[in-house]
Order: structure tokens, then C-alpha cells, then sequence
């Protein structure tokens, strides 16, 4: 069959729609927002001994329920055999200092993984939300794309491990694994990663998924220490990484701007007895700019959609409203969040980025506001494009 | 067809040396079986003098025990009660007619305003029988039965966690002699159900406890041990029969997680002055099993970095003045320093002093648990399988004084509520750190791995020597040894009769010791004559030397290797008098070319079959360790009814595999060389 220029160059044309097609749908979502806030708390340690790191995961817990996380976006998973150990020397009371001020396991305290039920299947369970049928709701990490994360564990690791109750173990690889899955099935914006065990930033080696922002109490080759001793109750209470972390956050309040960036400088080496490490080349936005609360607190912006029924529109111009007028002035940081995203896409280059300009200028020259009317005339196209094909081929 | 069979042959050749080689190293050894056994036993000598250098120190291995991690709350307010109590049972021992009844009721009285669970445990006094095979099995102690007249009453409370499971306990035993009451040292004795009274009634108050806790205040009147072990049995041998009969009461707590026996002793003023109180562990067990290390440790941390109060294990003062230990320190410490200066890694450079220490420390432990007797209650427990120690604690001052008896009280009660403390916290057996060990001082120790070695030096040769002389006989005949293990089955049969012959001398009453002694050893050498009438002369013309030798050293080592399985220390102060008698065997009568070396040699044999005959072995053991003064041959028959009177497996290893062996050395020594 004898090749004519007419065919060839009406099938580049062909080729270079269809890979128009294929990109168009990957490329145009924009960013979605920040619109709410998990937390999955992970204590791996049981027994008498471990106190400390169930005290650790209280105290991050009634951390972010004060700064406004709810109860029902927080996962927490615990050995739970502290505060009604027989050992104990105040019954059903977990401390997280020797002055005893503050009792960790007062009212509200809901555990939604108990026991033995702390294992490596359930975690990664969680964070993959894989679960059977029959699990709750209350059990499940019920995240989406606009989802922040915060995942804190604490426990007894090492090189590239962490110990799930003296009986299996969590390598770096599965950890790695369980978030790039969770990347891809969009369960997360962003994802912080704190973790207090010896050699934590061990455990972080293997992740590669965009969006995530890791910290660990120590390096490699050094032991995270507990921070003091307990007289009373005869154990240590609570870890250097996590005391000197609490100490930080007993400062703030839910409106409060400090950025993360501030958190992590805060760590003092010679006060951890370890390195904080911190690995941020999977995290786009600097960190100076972005304020703790966007993990350890929760969303105060609510999104209102259109109502299913008419006669309930809300207008465009109320869109983010703000839930207090006070609150508008002491979130400059947010905004400043907003306005970086923006500048960001703009410096995005390459074919993408061609590609929506000229989406931009069809949409232009259509003057269509309405994207399903552009949807049914780029269909007609298809069609009248296909026939045009196979007339051509036969 | 010729290149063929150059080519099978040599392939031949080469699959020889190939499967050959161990063979051939073995044929090496073998070959120069002289060299290897001068050098293995001179290795294994300097091993067993090295181990006070490469003992270890001490370390906590188990995180569950967080030793002194809580303050002791033991106040003045605990140990004024148990004053009282003291108070009262001194009053009682001065005044009552039966104190043997009526502490008891006292203790119980006390217990029992602590809202403790209280029972009497009455006990009779074993028969002393003879059971040598007993070591095998568990429960060493027949039930007592009350049919006697004399018997012992301790009391025993208990105190159930509040939110414990009760699936465990801690036992606490202060022995306390009530025939004594009134006696020189009633003051300490008191003083030791004071300490146990004070620990009990902190307890009784505690938010913390995890696991009962049972306080037996064990009537010593038939020594400690007797009453702890009568109450062990009838804690693990439930007696369903007699029981609604007889109303006995006898309640229980959980599996014992462990068991601290301790007891005030006060020393008497002529005694070195010290500067602290102190307190002596005592651990070794029957058949030398010995405590979980981690038990051991946690006293000591708690005792030396908690109360300041000394520690002390046990130690052959003797030897810390033998010049020839002190010579040896030098020595060390020489050595030591000449290794730092070739490399600076190599530690193991010494003080003299510290080293004359150490092996006084090292040789008591060994020679404890070489005894196979328990050095205290603690030994009961440990029949069990329950970790146990047993602290004797000295004060500084007189507890005649009162204010220094509380203050000695305090300390003491809190040293031991550390220990209860602790352990309270474990939430397994001990299991982390070593059960077998040797102490060279209260917080190092030398582990299993390091003190075989010397051992092992000491053993290797035997094979290589028995093969060497089993290549050297003119017999070329494979079963040649046949006719040699004649006596050699001889000698063993003649070994177990000798066994068991005080069994039936036990039997007749009322014989002093001499005449038991003298009859056992009539006994025996008539069962030897009848052996060899019937069974014929043990030097018959097939008999070489040797291969007697070669048989004698074979079954040598056997007996040796099984002993190390069931006590070590056994076998590693038994290799030291074996293997030089396996090794130097010679007939008087053959004849050799150097002169001066089978002189030597001969004077060697001689001197052995004096010291190697069990009585004078063990007279001669218990001369270095308690002085010459004391010791006569005819005590051997009391040193043995000891032995098996607590079931120690060193007597059957002394009847069973050192007297064959010595009197096989003998039949080597006069063999008429045909």
C-alpha cells in the first residue's frame, strides 16, 4: 500500500490528539486544598517496663485533641496494659511527669487499637485502608487527597526497624511501601512522619512517595534516650524527643503560627542526647512556611459545595469563609500557603504546561463557561475524527 | 589396558588422601601423643589460673527488673512496729515456759493485724537415708510424717496482691531458731523476723504488688534448711489423702517467682572491724546449680549503689595469705603489663592483690558447688526451680542498742524491698542472664563459656593418649582390648558394690562413725577378693599394660564427660587429680632407657596412688580449704554420709569413677610385665 502525504499527515494530526486525550484528564485537576486532618498514633511497645512510650502516645493524643483534631480522626493504637497494670502504683492513672499534674488517662480517652490487636497487619491495614468487611468505621484511617497526616510511633527500633511487641517488626521497606500505596490511592495530601525510637531516622531510608515530610528522634547509629525517672511509679515516664516535642507544643494554642520549621530547629542535640533528623526532599513547600497546625491541628476553613437542592445555592463570593473574624487576620500563614501553590504552578514547564495554555486559549476562543458543553464538542470532534480515520484507512 | 590401570590407580590414590585427611591429622595428634598432652595439659593448668583475669563484670541483662528505679518507702514508722515485735518475742524467750509454741502464736498475731492469711506449718525431722540416686529426681524430701514427737512450727502468712492475678509469688524467710530463744545471739535472731515483720507490713500497705507475697517464718530448730524444704514439699505435693482428717490447714499462693531467704547474724566484736554493715550472699544450691545471675545482681546494685551496705560472697581466707597464690598475683600482674605494653587493647592487666582476691573468691564458688550441697535454704528452692538467695546480714554496730538496731532495720528492710520490688516487676521466669557461673568477687563473674575451657584442655588429651597406646601393643589383633575390659568390668562392678554397701551399714543402728567407716572398708576389700576369686586374676597373660591403660583412660573420660553434664565443678577439680594419673601410669617393673626420666616418673606414680585414693583425696581437699589441723582419715565416712545426705551426685562420682580409676592405676602400677 502506497503511502500518500494527505494520510500521513492527517495521522500525526490523529496521534498528537489522541496523546492529547490521554494527558488532558492527568493534567487539569488543579491541586486540591488542604480540607482536613488525620492523626494515627502508634505506640508498638507493651509491657511494664515500656511505660514511657505508651505515656509518649497519650501525651501526643491529648496534644492534638487540644489543638483540634476529633476524636474520630484519630486513630490511636495502644498496648494499654499501663494504666491498669497491677504495677502500677496509681491505678488506672498514666503520668507523663513525676509531678504527677497531669493525668494522661483521664475521661475521653478512646483506643481504637488495643491489646494484641498492635501488630504490623493492622497498622499497615490502617494506613493502606485495607480492612476487612466487617471492621468499624471508627477503626479506619478514612483519609482523602486533601488529607494532612500526621503519623507518630514510638517503641524500641533499629537499623531500618521498628518493634511491633517484642513478636515482629516493621522494616523501613514496608513502611515505605504502605505510604506509596496510600499515595497512589490518594489517601493523603501530606504526610508527617514523626517517629521517637533509637536509630529512627533509619526507618525513613526507603521512602520515596512525594508529599512527605519526615522527623526522627535519632540517627543512625544512636539510641534515643527516656528523658526522666519516676520515683514514684518506678519507671522512666516519658523520651527526650518526645518530652522536649510536648514542651513545644504546650506553648501553642489552635490559632497559633508557629511553622514546622520551628519545631524541628527547636531540638537541642545536647538536651536529646541524640539527633533529630529530619528528611525533607519529598516535600515541596518550605518549611518556615508552613505552620505546625496544618498536622498537629485540624482544618478550620469549611468548603461549602453546591446543595443537592436548588433554592439552597450559597454564593461564590462567601466561598472559604472563615469560621471566626479574628481567626482571618491570625491566618497569614495559610494564605501565604495559598498564594505559593499558585506561584508554583505557574513556574511548572514543559509540554503540560503547553498544553494547558492552549486548553486556556480553546477555552477562549469557545467562549464557553460551562465545561460539559466543551466536553460534548471535543466528543463530536472525536467522533466526526474517527469516521474520518476509517474512511481514510479503507 | 595398561594406561587404564595407571589412570584407576591413581584416581585410587587421590580419593585416599582426600577421604584420608582427618584421619591423617587424627594419625598426627596421635603420632605425637606426647607432645600434645604435656602441651593441652600445661594449657589447661594456665587456663584454670587465668580465670580470675578474664572474669566479667556483672550487668543486669533482664529491662523488666528495673533495680532501684522506685524510692524505698520503708519508714521509721514500719520498723518502730517490728521493734515491738522483736520486743515481745525477747520478753517471751526470757519469761514463758514454751517459746517453741508460743512465738508462733505471736508471729501469727502480728501477721494477722496486717490482714494477712495465716497458717502454722508443723514439720518433723527427716531420717537421714541414704538415697544417692535421689539427685535425678525432683522432690528430694519424703513427706514428713507427724508420727514423731519433736516437731518444728513455722508460721507462714501471706499477703494477696490487690490487683494482681495471683498466678505468682515472692517468698520471704527469716529462719528463726525458737529452741535457741534465750540463747547468745536471740537479739539477731529476733532481729531476723523483725526485718521479715517491717518488709511484711510495707507490703501489706502496697499499691504496686503484682504478686502474692508469703512471709514463712521458718522454725529453724533442725537447722534452716529442713523446715524450708518440709514446707516447699508440702507447698508443690499436695497431700489429698490425710488432709480433711488431720484439719491441717496449708494455703497457696502463685508459682514462685523467686525466694530471699535472709537472717540477721551478728558477729562477735573480736572480729575485723568494719565500716559498713554487710550482707553475704550465699547462692550455690544442690549439685552446683546456682540462681539466675540476674537475681544475684540486683542485690548487689541495690545493696553497694542503693543502701551503701557492703557485699560479700563466699571466699577462702586461707589462700588469700598462701604465698604461692600471692607469687602467682605477681606473676599475672607482670604478664598483664607486658601484654598492655606489646598491644594497649589487651585489658587484662591486674592489681596482685585484686587477682589473690579473685581466686580465693573463685576457688570458694567452685568449691561449693563442686560439694554439690546447698549453702543455705536457698538451696531447697532451687530443687524446685525457683531462683533463690540467702543473705545474711551483719550490722556494724551492736543491735543490743536500740537506736542502732532501727537503723540497721531501715536498711535492711530496704535493701530487701528493692529486691521484692524488682522482682515484682518481671513478667517472666528469670531467664535473661546466666545460670551457670562461677563469682570471683560479689559483682564479677566468669560464665560458662570461659570456664570450660581449662576443662576441656584437661580432657582432650585422654583419647589421643588411649589411641596412641592402643597403636603401640605388639597385639595386632582388633579385639585385643577384649580381654582387658575383664578388669576393667571387674573394677566397675567392685565400684557400684562399694556404692552401695553404706546403705546396708547405715541400716545397723547406733555404730560411731569410726566403726561404720572400718566396716565399709572391710566390706569393701572383701567384695574385691570375692571378684577377683571368681572371676579370676585381673593380670592374665593377654592383659598389656597397655591396653589396660588405654581402657582405664577411655572409660576415665567418660565417667569425667557425664560428670561435667550433671555438676562441672565436680569435674573440674576430679580432671585435676584424674587426668595426671591417666596420663603418668607406668609398671614399676618396665623397663625404659632413661633412668633419670622413669625416676621421676615412678616417684610421680607413687605420690599419685597416695593422693589419689578417694579418703586421702578428699582429707587432702578439705586440708587446703579448712587447715590440716582438723582433718583425719577416719572422717571420711561423716564427709560422705554429708555428701549423700543431700543427695550430692560428687559422692557417686568419687565412688563410681574416681576409686575405679584409682584402683585401675594401681593394677598398672604393680602389672608384672610379662
Amino acid at each position: 500500500m502506497a503511502s500518500d502525504p494527505m494520510g500521513s499527515q492527517l495521522r500525526r494530526i490523529l496521534s498528537i490528539f489522541f496523546s492529547l486525550s490521554i494527558i488532558l484528564p492527568l493534567s487539569s485537576p488543579s491541586p486540591t486544598m488542604h480540607n482536613n486532618n488525620w492523626a494515627v498514633l502508634v505506640c508498638t511497645s507493651r509491657f511494664w517496663f515500656n511505660y514511657r512510650h505508651m505515656a509518649n502516645t497519650l501525651s501526643l493524643y491529648r496534644t492534638v485533641k487540644r489543638l483540634g483534631i476529633p476524636d474520630e480522626r484519630i486513630i490511636l493504637m495502644l498496648a494499654d496494659d499501663m494504666a491498669c497494670n497491677a504495677r502500677n502504683n496509681y491505678p488506672a492513672q498514666v503520668f507523663n511527669n513525676e509531678n504527677h499534674q497531669l493525668n494522661l488517662y483521664g475521661d475521653n480517652v478512646e483506643v481504637d487499637y488495643r491489646g494484641y490487636e498492635v501488630t504490623v497487619e493492622n497498622f499497615l491495614r490502617v494506613l493502606t485502608g485495607r480492612h476487612e468487611a466487617s471492621v468499624p468505621r471508627s477503626k479506619r484511617l478514612l483519609s482523602d487527597e486533601g488529607s494532612h497526616i500526621l503519623l507518630y510511633m514510638t517503641g524500641h527500633g533499629g537499623n531500618e526497624f521498628l518493634k511491633f511487641q517484642d513478636t515482629e517488626e516493621l522494616q523501613s521497606h514496608d513502611l515505605a511501601d504502605a505510604v506509596k500505596q496510600m499515595k497512589e490511592k490518594n489517601r493523603f495530601k501530606e504526610l508527617l512522619i514523626m517517629v521517637d525510637t533509637c536509630q529512627a531516622a533509619t526507618l525513613f531510608s526507603q521512602l520515596q512517595s512525594p508529599g512527605v515530610v519526615t522527623i526522627g528522634s535519632s540517627m543512625k547509629g544512636e539510641n534515643s534516650y527516656s528523658h526522666h525517672l519516676d520515683p514514684d511509679v518506678g519507671v522512666s515516664v516519658v523520651d527526650r524527643f518526645t518530652f522536649y516535642t510536648l514542651a513545644f507544643f504546650e506553648r501553642l494554642d489552635m490559632y497559633s503560627n508557629a511553622s514546622l520549621n520551628s519545631l524541628f530547629t527547636s531540638y537541642d542535640p545536647t538536651l536529646l542526647m541524640s539527633t533529630a533528623y529530619y528528611r525533607t526532599d519529598l516535600y515541596e513547600r518550605p518549611l518556615n512556611m508552613v505552620p505546625v497546625t496544618n498536622f498537629f491541628g485540624s482544618v478550620m476553613k469549611t468548603i461549602p459545595t453546591d446543595s443537592a437542592y436548588p433554592g439552597f445555592l450559597v454564593a461564590h463570593a462567601s466561598e472559604y469563609a472563615t469560621i471566626s473574624a479574628e481567626t482571618e487576620t491570625a491566618r497569614v500563614v495559610l494564605e501565604d500557603e495559598a498564594d505559593h501553590s499558585k506561584t508554583y504552578d505557574q513556574s511548572e514547564k514543559g509540554l503540560q504546561h503547553i498544553l494547558d495554555e492552549w486548553l486556556k486559549l480553546l477555552e477562549g476562543k469557545l467562549g464557553v463557561k460551562d465545561p460539559e458543553v466543551l466536553v460534548a464538542y471535543g466528543l463530536g470532534s472525536m467522533v466526526l475524527l474517527l469516521t474520518i480515520s476509517t474512511w481514510l484507512s479503507s | 589396558m595398561e594406561v587404564a590401570e595407571v589412570e584407576a590407580e591413581v584416581e585410587k590414590k587421590a580419593t585416599a588422601t582426600r577421604s584420608r585427611l582427618i584421619v591423617r591429622l587424627a594419625a598426627l595428634l596421635v603420632s605425637h601423643s606426647t607432645l600434645v598432652s604435656v602441651v593441652c595439659c600445661l594449657a589447661g593448668l594456665i587456663a584454670l589460673l587465668v580465670l580470675p583475669l578474664l572474669a566479667k563484670n556483672t550487668y543486669i541483662s533482664e529491662n523488666a527488673l528495673l533495680p532501684g528505679s522506685a524510692n524505698p518507702v520503708l519508714s521509721y514508722q514500719h520498723v518502730t512496729q517490728a521493734n515491738n515485735l522483736i520486743m515481745d518475742i525477747m520478753s517471751i524467750a526470757d519469761v514463758k515456759e514454751a517459746p517453741d509454741i508460743e512465738i508462733p502464736k505471736l508471729i501469727a498475731k502480728y501477721m494477722e493485724i496486717l490482714g494477712a492469711e495465716t497458717y502454722h506449718h508443723k514439720f518433723s525431722q527427716p531420717q537421714n537415708q541414704f538415697h544417692p540416686l535421689y539427685f535425678f529426681s525432683s522432690s528430694p524430701n519424703s513427706p514428713p510424717t507427724l508420727a514423731n514427737l519433736s516437731y518444728g512450727t513455722s508460721t507462714v502468712g501471706i499477703i494477696r496482691a490487690p490487683r494482681g492475678d495471683g498466678k505468682e509469688a515472692i517468698v520471704l524467710v527469716s529462719p528463726y531458731n525458737t529452741q535457741n530463744a534465750g540463747g547468745i545471739d536471740a537479739s539477731a535472731s529476733a532481729s531476723s523476723i523483725g526485718l521479715a515483720f517491717s518488709v511484711f507490713s510495707l507490703l501489706s500497705r502496697a499499691t504496686w504488688l503484682a504478686k502474692d507475697i508469703i512471709w514463712v517464718a521458718s522454725d529453724s530448730r533442725f537447722g534452716d534448711h529442713t523446715s524450708v524444704s518440709a514446707w516447699l514439699n508440702d507447698y508443690h505435693n499436695p497431700n489429698f489423702i490425710g488432709d480433711a482428717s488431720s484439719n491441717r490447714i496449708f494455703k497457696r499462693a502463685g508459682t514462685m517467682a523467686c525466694g530471699i531467704v535472709f537472717k540477721v547474724v551478728e558477729k562477735e566484736r573480736r572480729e575485723k572491724y568494719e565500716d559498713r554493715d554487710v550482707v553475704t550472699m550465699y547462692a550455690e544450691a544442690s549439685n552446683g546449680q546456682m540462681p539466675n545471675l540476674d537475681l544475684l545482681n540486683v542485690v548487689h546494685y541495690l545493696a553497694v549503689h542503693r543502701q551503701g551496705i557492703r557485699v560479700r560472697i563466699g571466699m577462702f581466707g586461707g589462700l588469700v595469705k598462701s604465698h604461692l597464690v600471692r607469687v602467682l598475683g605477681e606473676v599475672m600482674q607482670q604478664v598483664g603489663r607486658f601484654a598492655r605494653s606489646l598491644n594497649p587493647d589487651w585489658r587484662f592487666e591486674m592489681p596482685s592483690s585484686e587477682y589473690v582476691e579473685g581466686t580465693a573468691t573463685l576457688a570458694s564458688s567452685i568449691y561449693s558447688q563442686a560439694l554439690g550441697v546447698p549453702t543455705g535454704p536457698h538451696g531447697a528452692f532451687r530443687d524446685y526451680q525457683v531462683d533463690a538467695v540467702t543473705l545474711e546480714l551483719s550490722p556494724r554496730f551492736s543491735l543490743k542498742n536500740e537506736h542502732t538496731r532501727l537503723a540497721f532495720l531501715l536498711k535492711g528492710g530496704r535493701l530487701i524491698e528493692g529486691t521484692v520490688r524488682s522482682v515484682n516487676n518481671l513478667l517472666e521466669k528469670f531467664h535473661q542472664s546466666f545460670f551457670l557461673y562461677f563469682l570471683t568477687a560479689p559483682n564479677k563473674f566468669v560464665s560458662v563459656g570461659v570456664y570450660m575451657i581449662p576443662f576441656a584442655f584437661l580432657v582432650a588429651p585422654l583419647p589421643i593418649i588411649a589411641a596412641s597406646l592402643f597403636n603401640l601393643t605388639s597385639n595386632r589383633n582388633p579385639w585385643r582390648w577384649l580381654h582387658t575390659a575383664k578388669p576393667l568390668l571387674i573394677t566397675h562392678t567392685w565400684s557400684v558394690v562399694v556404692t552401695l554397701l553404706p546403705f546396708y551399714i547405715s541400716k545397723i543402728s547406733d555404730l560411731p562413725s569410726t566403726h561404720c567407716m572400718l566396716t565399709w572398708a572391710g566390706g569393701s576389700l572383701m567384695a574385691l577378693v570375692i571378684l577377683y576369686i571368681v572371676f579370676g586374676s585381673p593380670y592374665s597373660k593377654h592383659v598389656e599394660w597397655r591396653l589396660l591403660k588405654a581402657v582405664m583412660i577411655a572409660s576415665v573420660s567418660i565417667g569425667l564427660c557425664l560428670m561435667s553434664i550433671i555438676n562441672f565443678a565436680t569435674a573440674q577439680i576430679g580432671a585435676l587429680f584424674v587426668v595426671p594419673m591417666c596420663l603418668f601410669a607406668l609398671p614399676i617393673r618396665v623397663k625404659t632407657n632413661n633412668s633419670l626420666i622413669r625416676s621421676m616418673v615412678m616417684t610421680c606414680n607413687l605420690v599419685m596412688a597416695v593422693l589419689g585414693f578417694p579418703v586421702t583425696a578428699v582429707a587432702l581437699m578439705q586440708g587446703v580449704i579448712k587447715g590440716f589441723g582438723t582433718v583425719s582419715i577416719l572422717e571420711f565416712w561423716d564427709s560422705m554420709k554429708f555428701l549423700w545426705g543431700w543427695n550430692s551426685a560428687t559422692y557417686l562420682y568419687l565412688v563410681l569413677v574416681h576409686l575405679p580409676c584409682w584402683l585401675l592405676f594401681l593394677h598398672i602400677l604393680f602389672h608384672p610385665c610379662h
